[in-house]
């Protein structure tokens, strides 16, 4: 599954650190989603599109890997 | 994210304060067969069973209890270091905590069978006493690693 995090980030101009407290979620978590090493739950995931103001889907797409 | 089945952050630090010291003198005492008279005092038992003698259910018998009273605390304390929650407890630490907890068990029993097949006789009795505890000192030493190779690897983008 590939995101937008990164982008959205630069777009509203906050830090990794920064994002981590709004959603409540450590750094390194962050680092990881940014890195595609770690998918999350369905709850991170609409808290960070809460915290963007965008769809879900604008953030999160799937790739051909996710079907197999 | 909440969980009900981790201790707070700060237990982490008490059980590793109770874990060490209890883990080297066990050991030690466990090597040297160390056992102080003060405490071999008659204590109540589900099963007996004698040497030349009967096998009867509850009743009393003369041991040591000292070995008893650091198993225990050895126990207590590894599930305190084990199961605290760190300061960040999130759902990627969650994931990693799962992993380590698979992993611990497999290597944990990957040990075992190695050592079915390799010690017999009264050494495996040596193996059995240990492996009343390396379940969760895998689990320690393999979650703590990840945690710590995580922290040290993620690099820092603004």
């Amino acid at each position: 599954m590939k995101n937008s995090i990164k982008v959205e980030r630069a777009k509203k101009n906050i830090t990794q650190a920064d994002l981590a407290t709004l959603a409540k979620v450590s750094r390194q978590t962050i680092n990881a989603m940014e890195l595609g090493k770690y998918v999350p739950s369905t709850v991170l995931a609409l808290r960070l599109a809460e915290i963007f103001e965008v769809e879900i889907s604008e953030i999160f797409t799937l790739e051909e890997s996710d079907w197999s | 994210m909440k969980v009900k089945y981790l201790f707070p952050n700060k237990y982490k630090k008490v059980g590793l304060f109770v874990l060490i010291p209890s883990a080297i003198i066990g050991l030690l005492t466990f090597i040297l067969n160390y056992e102080p008279d003060f405490l071999t005092l008659n204590v109540p038992a589900i099963f007996i069973n004698e040497f030349f003698g009967d096998n009867y259910l509850f009743g009393f018998i003369k041991n040591n209890i000292f070995n008893e009273i650091l198993g225990i605390l050895t126990i207590i304390s590894s599930l305190l270091v084990a199961f605290s929650k760190e300061k960040s407890e999130d759902e990627f630490i969650s994931k990693i905590r799962l992993e380590s907890l698979v992993w611990a068990v497999y290597f944990n029993y990957a040990v075992l069978l190695i050592s079915f097949l390799f010690i017999y006789g009264l050494s495996f009795l040596w193996v059995m006493v240990f492996n009343m505890f390396t379940v969760l000192l895998f689990f320690i030493i393999r979650f703590n690693w990840q945690i710590f190779k995580l922290k040290k690897s993620d690099s820092y983008e603004e």
